[in-house]
């Protein structure tokens, strides 16, 4: 008795709330920059890519920036839920949800801000009906539809169990919620067989989406490696970008775990150990991706061969220096130094620090991407003055905005529709604790 | 009084001619000599041609005079004997090929004058410079072995005769300029006016059946100018070209992706999917194992 009684508890804590005043607010902003995003890009379509400040030199501008800071940030859903769980580590349990659902709304975003970029979206099918397998393009349109599906069907196969509860609680309702709930998992019974198939394919799908996720990462960095230009030019990028999207991945899932702890009062859920858990995986992350940098920087700046001296120096000392040392400063050295203290992982830190790391890792995406094209191995000549700068033009911004709106609005919509922490799992563990 | 009224005239008039006389001196100092350096070419003892080189000297140092224009002539700077025009480039060259017009003057003697005039124009004083060449024939062939033989004879008194103590440089035609044939710069005629020169180039690249260019050359030579023949031989390695063209590569269409290519992408992606496949049958099964519940 006294056990229904704690599953009741916990089912009434975690279940998800309808918005309150601040969510609607919260709604409302996003659905703002949505709409003043689909307006610019609807100004884009109309008249095509002249709208943005790209052009013969850099034609990779803020939108592939924000490709690759989606991809980096849906690798979390990899990072918080399969390598966790095969390593047998319980306490993130009550972030994986919130991680599988960061990865899903970041990885739905990169395949759209890269139709996006293209210019002439009907040319995406071009790129299925006559794209090239030797191009590093192709093999990223495969292995992002791959990552897709597999964090979909990660984000569902734990979410069964807490379908049945949905279901149960909202017998009587004959609201539309109740018959998604019904369609996505009336068939689950909770029978032993059930449970093994499930744990059976949720360890499967962990193995699996661990390769996918570095594939997925590193065809992103070969985008880049692959073509020989000052600052990509370097057999580093695969394990850079990784560290990376593993580094900004987690200062996401902090967050959003110190938001929604707050706004859906999960302090019971989302203790103070799990943020200094987290606090402890993001410095050791930050700490690798400080070394990557590093390596990335240090060894030609070492040699300063002519081709790269200017893209360097214009990162170190020039143009984008602010940007540069802003993104190693705040991305990284900050929050490595916050993150060392114990006091520094108490939740409010923590949070200025995973925003702090978001920020940084954001502006990082701009800097690998920018700078480089704006220093082509051949002189720039007899070129109009504008080519030798870039700054996106407000419809980029607000496409930009728009998209990372989005993403924040499909986490909003996920967490209003399903239990943000899995319900049947943390009454598990809270049983096999008592026991 | 009388006297110094007749000397106002005269002071009068001197001023007026000094700025004249200054102009005058300015602009003869201003204008630069040319210099100019006429040179006569024979190609396979056939092509006859011209070449003028005009520089001229600029703080110290010589640099190329373009856009000077030269009028060429055979013996006599007439308009019977007019070769033809010469425009240099910015490099301060021009050629001009012998005309047929002149081909009966040509034969008529063994020695010939060319004479060069630049006219006065431009920044330029009028020039005139004279080339005399006395007419040869270089002549090459092959002997046992690889050996190279060339030999040079000159027109004399209605005959061809041997030269002696003539230099001639013996060479292969490369793309862009020539490559000796041995280690030796140049080869002295004897007195059957003769040089023979062993070919130590093996194994250089020939065209696609093997065959190199051999030269034969001698090179401002005082009496003979420039003289130049060729000649072909298969000594060479032949030239294979690997023809890449619409065969399997990273760069080919997209149906011509290389197999190992293929073999790795389509081995990952059938791996992963078929995984994906068993999960979503997983979801079938589970989907069964409830209603059998």
């Amino acid at each position: 008795m006294e056990n229904s009684i704690d599953n009741n508890a916990i089912t009434h804590d975690l279940l998800p709330m309808r918005f309150g005043r601040w969510g609607k607010i919260w709604t409302f902003i996003l659905l703002l920059f949505c709409a003043v995003g689909a307006y610019a890009y609807f100004l884009q379509l109309k008249n095509g890519l002249v709208v943005t400040d790209m052009g013969d030199y850099v034609s990779w501008g803020i939108y592939i920036s924000n490709f690759v800071f989606f991809v980096a940030i849906s690798l979390v859903g990899s990072l918080i839920t399969a390598v966790l769980r095969l390593a047998n580590v319980h306490w993130s349990t009550p972030l994986t949800r919130i991680a599988e659902i960061i990865a899903v709304s970041a990885i739905i975003f990169a395949s759209l801000i890269i139709i996006v970029d293209m210019g002439r979206p009907e040319r995406f099918l071009s790129l299925l009906l006559h794209g090239r397998l030797q191009s590093p393009i192709i093999w990223d349109v495969i292995v992002i539809s791959t990552y897709f599906v597999l964090s979909l069907l990660l984000l569902y196969f734990p979410l069964l169990p807490d379908l049945k509860i949905l279901i149960r609680v909202n017998a009587n309702s004959s609201s539309r919620l109740n018959k998604l709930y019904r369609l996505l998992g009336s068939f689950w019974k909770g029978n032993p067989e059930q449970v093994r198939l499930s744990e059976k394919a949720i360890n499967i799908m962990c193995i699996t989406i661990i390769p996918v996720a570095f594939c997925i990462h590193t065809v992103t960095s070969w985008l880049f490696a692959t073509t020989y230009r000052p600052g990509w030019d370097s057999t580093n990028f695969g394990g850079y970008f990784i560290s990376g999207a593993f580094l900004v991945g987690a200062g996401a899932v902090v967050v959003a775990m110190f938001v929604f702890r707050k706004a859906y009062h999960l302090e019971k859920y989302i203790t103070e150990l799990h943020f200094d858990k987290m606090g402890k995986v993001l410095v050791m992350l930050a700490l690798l991706y400080l070394y990557f940098n590093i390596n990335e920087y240090l060894v030609p700046a070492f040699k300063m061969r002519k081709p790269e001296s200017a893209h360097l120096l214009d990162l170190f000392a020039g143009e984008f220096a602010p940007l540069f040392w802003f993104a190693i400063l705040v991305g990284m050295l900050i929050p490595i130094g916050i993150l060392l203290f114990k006091k520094g992982r108490k939740p409010l830190p923590m949070f200025v620090v995973g925003v702090m790391v978001v920020v940084g890792a954001w502006f990082k995406r701009y800097l690998i991407v920018t700078p480089t094209l704006l220093h082509p191995f051949l002189p720039m000549q007899d070129v109009p003055e504008k080519y030798h700068h870039y700054f996106p033009s407000w419809q980029e911004w607000a496409i930009t905005m728009g998209s990372l709106a989005g993403t924040l609005l499909v986490i909003t919509f996920l967490a209003r529709i399903f239990p943000i922490i899995p319900i049947q799992e943390t009454i598990t563990e809270q049983h096999e604790k008592a026991v | 009084m009388k006297r110094l009224c007749n000397f106002y005239p005269l002071l009068f008039s001197l001023c007026l001619q000094l700025p004249a006389s200054f102009s005058a001196n300015a602009q003869d100092s201003a204008r630069k000599s040319l210099l100019v350096d006429l040179s006569y070419h024979s190609l396979n003892n056939a092509v006859v041609y011209l070449s003028v080189h005009a520089k001229t000297k600029e703080k110290g140092k010589f640099v190329p005079v373009g856009g000077a224009r030269f009028h060429l002539y055979l013996d006599k700077d007439s308009a019977a004997c007019f070769a033809g025009d010469a425009l240099t480039d910015t490099k301060g060259a021009a050629i001009t090929f012998l005309p047929p017009s002149l081909q009966h003057q040509w034969n008529s003697a063994a020695t010939h004058t060319f004479i060069a005039v630049s006219g006065d124009e431009g920044a330029f004083n009028p020039s005139r410079t004279e080339a005399s060449v006395v007419k040869a024939h270089l002549e090459i062939d092959t002997g046992q072995g690889r050996t190279i033989i060339a030999k040079i004879v000159e027109l004399k008194n209605g005959e061809w005769v041997p030269v002696k103590a003539v230099e001639i440089k013996v060479a292969i035609r490369r793309s862009g300029s020539d490559l000796a044939v041995s280690d030796k710069d140049s080869y002295t005629t004897d007195s059957t006016g003769t040089i023979s020169a062993e070919f130590h180039r093996d194994g250089i690249p020939g065209d696609k059946n093997g065959l190199l260019t051999l030269v034969a050359k001698v090179e401002d030579n005082d009496s003979y100018g420039n003289l130049r023949v060729e000649k072909s031989e298969p000594w060479g390695a032949v030239l294979k070209l690997a023809d890449t063209f619409d065969k399997r590569s990273l760069w080919a269409a997209r149906f011509k992706t290389p197999i190992w290519l293929l073999f790795m992408e389509y081995s990952i992606f059938l791996s992963v999917w078929s995984v994906v496949i068993y999960l979503v049958f997983q979801i079938i099964k589970i989907i069964k194992a409830g209603r059998l519940a």
